[in-house]
């Protein structure tokens, strides 16, 4: 067995469902992040020499650019949300204190619903934060961007989710009344 | 009305990933305002809904198999599980090394021994999958087992309505005498509370690790530390309970 194979099963393969978790996220649906997964761990595969430091946001930021590549190219709408990511990561918070949604008053399908409809930017940083539990510091560099950015887009993350939730669950008492 | 600054500020310290003076800075703002408190409050449940109820989408068994074909997987399954699982130790004992190292640094002599002690054990127990000697959710099983085997009979409770699990327990060595291990679990993080009979210890104190997170409280003439890779907020949180505890 070659260097780079036992390196890459030894240290990049255990994460294979945090890769796969990130793309199905950001695709949205188990087809295409199975490709896309696909084609980032055989990517990592070629790179595993260049692996320096934690295995884990090495890989994700691989993973993490193959999703943004396969949503140029196949949902470029939900990309054009990206101004306004960046408008909101200069914009501050609502002066009122950060909103979030009852835990109790949500179930498991909006929750997951309101967290798909989330534009790309703030749904990555979202999932790594809250499902990976990845620092600040990891988030920054799988995204790519400074962690003060990491902590604004988090914030609005948490505030959009908890007004769509609210949004998803009118939608559905209101369909349920009809 | 919540200062700007604050509210920025609350996401940090909830997640913690604010330093020492800001985050004291922050606890005496949370101090003073019930509505700074009932904000983080908000934030915290959303964030234990999203752990505990959004989806995790594990990889599906037809990705691992078309990326073992992918590679050209001669060696079979098992062997590249085997060769998978030690990386894992070894980077799980590289890790533990540095957080060896910060805790030398950080901690009075005194303490960081004792301290480096217990995430030795930590890990040695997490790598060799010995997390507990007994396994029961029920202190009234947990506590018996553990006064049988010591000159002492420490505190067992369990926390799961505030999503501290009590797991089971072990009997480990620290500074060359017997001590008890309660183990709680919160998601997918172990949480070990070494417990031994002090009067007069510290009150709580936490260490910030770049691997794991230790924090020390003293309850019912006991001292407890608690070793965990959970975030240091919610090891806060178990700590608290523990000092609260009947």
């Amino acid at each position: 067995m070659s260097d780079r194979r036992s390196r890459f099963e030894q240290l990049v393969l255990p994460h294979l469902d945090a890769a796969y978790n990130l793309a199905r996220w950001l695709t949205r649906n188990d087809h295409d992040a199975e490709d896309v997964a696909q084609e980032a761990m055989l990517r990592a595969y070629r790179f595993a020499d260049g692996l320096r430091g934690e295995a884990r946001p090495w890989l994700l930021a691989i993973v993490r650019n193959a999703c943004m590549s396969w949503l140029q190219a196949n949902r470029p709408a939900e990309l054009a949300g990206a101004l306004d990511a960046e408008a909101a990561d200069a914009e501050p918070d609502r002066a009122e204190g950060p909103e979030a949604l009852a835990a109790r008053a949500i179930d498991r399908r909006l929750l997951n619903e309101a967290i798909a409809a989330l534009p790309p930017h703030f749904r990555e940083v979202l999932v790594l934060r809250e499902l990976e539990e990845l620092a600040y510091k990891d988030i920054a560099r799988i995204v790519g961007v400074p962690i003060g950015t990491v902590m604004s887009r988090l914030a609005r993350a948490r505030r959009l989710l908890a007004d769509s939730a609210r949004v998803i669950a009118r939608a559905a008492k209101a369909k349920v009344a009809e | 009305m919540i200062p700007q600054e604050a509210a920025r500020l609350l996401h940090a310290y909830l997640d913690g990933e604010l330093d020492p003076a800001n985050s004291r800075a922050l606890e005496a703002e949370l101090a003073d305002s019930a509505e700074l408190r009932a904000a983080l409050e908000r934030l915290r449940a959303q964030s234990e809904a999203i752990r505990g109820s959004a989806d995790y989408h594990a990889a599906p068994a037809a990705l691992r198999a078309r990326l073992g074909a992918a590679l050209g997987e001669g060696g079979g399954a098992r062997r590249s599980w085997t060769r998978a699982w030690r990386g894992a130790a070894a980077l799980a004992a590289g890790a533990a090394a540095g957080v060896l190292l910060t805790l030398w640094l950080l901690r009075p002599a005194a303490d960081a021994g004792l301290a480096r002690e217990l995430v030795e054990s930590h890990v040695r127990a997490t790598l060799g999958g010995r997390l507990y000697d007994v396994a029961s959710s029920d202190q009234h099983t947990v506590k018996p087992w553990l006064s049988a085997r010591l000159p002492y009979s420490p505190p067992v409770a369990d926390f799961s309505q505030h999503g501290f699990e009590l797991v089971g327990a072990r009997l480990d060595f620290v500074s060359g005498r017997r001590v008890a291990v309660l183990v709680y679990q919160r998601r997918r993080h172990m949480i070990d509370a070494y417990v031994w009979p002090q009067a007069g210890a510290p009150a709580v104190r936490a260490g910030e690790r770049d691997g794991f997170n230790v924090e020390q409280v003293s309850h019912d003439g006991m001292r407890f530390v608690l070793v965990s890779d959970l975030n240091r907020n919610e090891l806060d949180d178990l700590a608290r309970l523990i000092a609260a505890a009947q």
